[in-house]
């Protein structure tokens, strides 16, 4: 993606401490509108604390979030979500005694800050969207883990975010489920959502991305293209070890 | 038309009547010259209902267990009682004052204290009823001054008829019910009850956590507060010890969970079958009959670990399939 593009999600000098642990150390990073990031990083190299940084699960210890211009860190959850950032579990967490509707259209109400009515609306358009419309009346406890997956990201989009954090949000998939999952992705990209997608599977994550971001031990160490980033040493050597480098 | 959507107007036609017309039965019920003792039995029910749908409120749907409700029963006492026998204040009035008293107690304890999960917010809401109760026996001692009597209590004047108090209660058993079935439908329902199930991905759907856990708090407390000062007026004589007891407290979560947890009807299941099993048993032993209830609340917790109510509607849902 050209660097001149507008930037509606930053990172500036991101440091999370978790008493004497720094999951992340001065993180700088730029999400620029439309695109797709790709985040990787081995296990614990603080992926899932960005994440819970921009959303506002922690507030930061130094550095701040801006989204659209505006300093948003310190902010609660509740309202840095209204403001349009959207964000799928690594573990989700549905509202199981609810149904598929009724989860999806508590993101509609509260998210996207609309009236009940027009969040029934909403809530069926998204509903068919991600091909859950079937399921809609049936209790969201009682629904498999694919289409789990799938409400999660339903009730991100009927908050109608502008950008989506999506963490793991493939995992436990079979090769067929992620490329179908990834079709998704390139449409609600098309639909004009920023999307930035943590992800293990990483022929999944190579194939979908514009541009990547990579994390070792808290720290940006690479970023680039998908394909620098296959080329990239220091990203060899943080997933394979030195000698492969 | 789309059939997820539940609209506060498609509660279906048949429940309407059936509600209407129990609630036309129990209006005219007193024109048959009842003894005062039904009466006093069915307003006893009526209270208990409308005690444990405050209960419900805030604790059934939002799964935070509130372990010191009778705090704001005993406020609500007390400031009828001190409206009424010091300001000359009329009953009606007095009653709305307590409501609106509980709230600005609510509102400041609910704020810190909602922060709190699990057992956490039980023991807070214990143990700040049990507080308010010692302030209210030891404040005139402590502060020097002849205003809330201690343990030597506060008498009020005389109230009408039982018949007074049966519609009374009647009628705010129906206002809760109603305000439960609204609230059941609205946006804050569906709000708690996704507080209920996973806070934290409600707060990042956009949910205010917070301030929905306190409105509902803060609810609950205004009817309490309410129903306190009419059992004030309706014993004519309060005390610290009964209108802070703990007793009413377990009374309000056990019918609730007798009855269903977050379910509508759930409190006025349980309220009406604890009470109308206990009378009887208390009659007939009245040296036993606790351990006997005791034994029946066992029973039907093993049996419906949902409560009544909970259980039977689970029971549809998976017989109803999808």
């Amino acid at each position: 993606m050209e660097p001149n593009k507008r930037a509606i999600l930053e990172g500036r000098s991101i440091t999370k401490h978790f008493g004497a642990l720094a999951a992340l150390r001065g993180i700088d990073f730029s999400l620029y509108e439309g695109e797709i990031l790709g985040l990787i990083g081995p296990n614990g190299s603080g992926k899932t604390t960005l994440f819970n940084v921009i959303t506002g699960i922690y507030p930061p210890t130094k550095g701040s979030v801006f989204f659209e211009q505006r300093n948003i860190s310190g902010l609660k959850p509740h309202k840095i979500c209204q403001m349009g950032i959207a964000k799928t579990s690594q573990i989700v967490q549905p509202f199981t005694r609810m149904t598929v509707a009724e989860n999806v259209l508590v993101g509609a109400m509260y998210g996207g800050r609309i009236s009940q009515r027009e969040a029934w609306e909403k809530t069926y358009e998204v509903l068919e969207f991600v091909h859950l419309d079937k399921l809609m009346n049936v209790s969201s406890g009682n629904i498999s883990v694919p289409d789990r997956r799938r409400l999660e990201l339903a009730r991100a989009l009927a908050t109608s975010a502008k950008v989506i954090l999506l963490d793991e949000n493939m995992a436990g998939l079979t090769p067929n489920e992620i490329e179908e999952a990834l079709n998704l992705l390139r449409v609600i990209r098309d639909q004009g959502i920023t999307l930035m997608v943590v992800e293990h599977i990483m022929r999944a994550v190579m194939g979908i991305s514009d541009r990547m971001i990579v994390f070792d031990y808290g720290e940006k160490i690479a970023e680039g293209t998908p394909g620098e980033i296959a080329e990239n040493p220091r990203v060899i050597e943080a997933y394979l070890g030195e000698k492969y480098a | 038309m789309m059939q997820g959507q539940k609209s506060i107007f498609s509660l279906p036609g048949k429940s309407v009547f059936l509600v209407a017309g129990i609630l036309l039965i129990l209006a005219i019920f007193p024109a048959f010259h009842l003894s005062g003792y039904t009466l006093r039995l069915m307003s006893m029910i009526f209270m208990w209902i409308a005690l444990a749908s405050c209960w419900n409120v805030m604790s059934g749907y939002t799964g935070y267990i509130d372990f010191g409700p009778v705090v704001y029963f005993g406020i609500g006492a007390y400031s009828t009682a001190l409206l009424m026998s010091r300001g000359g204040m009329p009953f009606f009035l007095s009653i709305v004052i307590s409501g609106v008293v509980a709230v600005l107690f609510a509102i400041p304890v609910g704020l810190p204290t909602l922060r709190l999960r699990g057992a956490y917010f039980a023991i807070a809401t214990f143990a700040f009823a049990e507080a308010m109760k010692q302030v209210a026996l030891e404040w005139d001692r402590v502060v020097g001054v002849h205003f809330l009597e201690g343990s030597h209590g506060i008498t009020l004047p005389i109230g009408p008829s039982h018949q007074f108090f049966y519609y009374t209660f009647l009628v705010i058993m129906t206002v809760l019910f109603l305000t439960s079935y609204l609230i059941e439908r609205s946006r804050m329902g569906y709000a708690l009850k996704a507080i209920h199930e996973a806070e934290d991905a409600a707060e990042l759907s956009g949910v205010n956590t917070l301030k929905i856990k306190v409105s509902a708090y803060a609810i609950s407390a205004f009817f309490t507060g309410i129903i306190g000062g009419v059992d004030a007026y309706w014993l004519t004589y309060i005390t610290p010890n009964d209108v802070f007891s703990i007793h009413i407290t377990i009374q309000m979560v056990i019918m609730c969970l007798l009855g269903g947890m977050g379910t509508l009807l759930g409190p006025v299941v349980g309220a009406s079958f604890l009470t109308l099993v206990s009378e009887p048993l208390w009659a007939k032993f009245p040296y036993d009959y606790l351990i006997i209830i005791g034994v029946i609340i066992v029973v039907v917790i093993v049996a419906m670990p949902r409560g009544i109510v909970g259980t039977l509607m689970e029971r549809k849902r998976r017989g109803g399939g999808t």
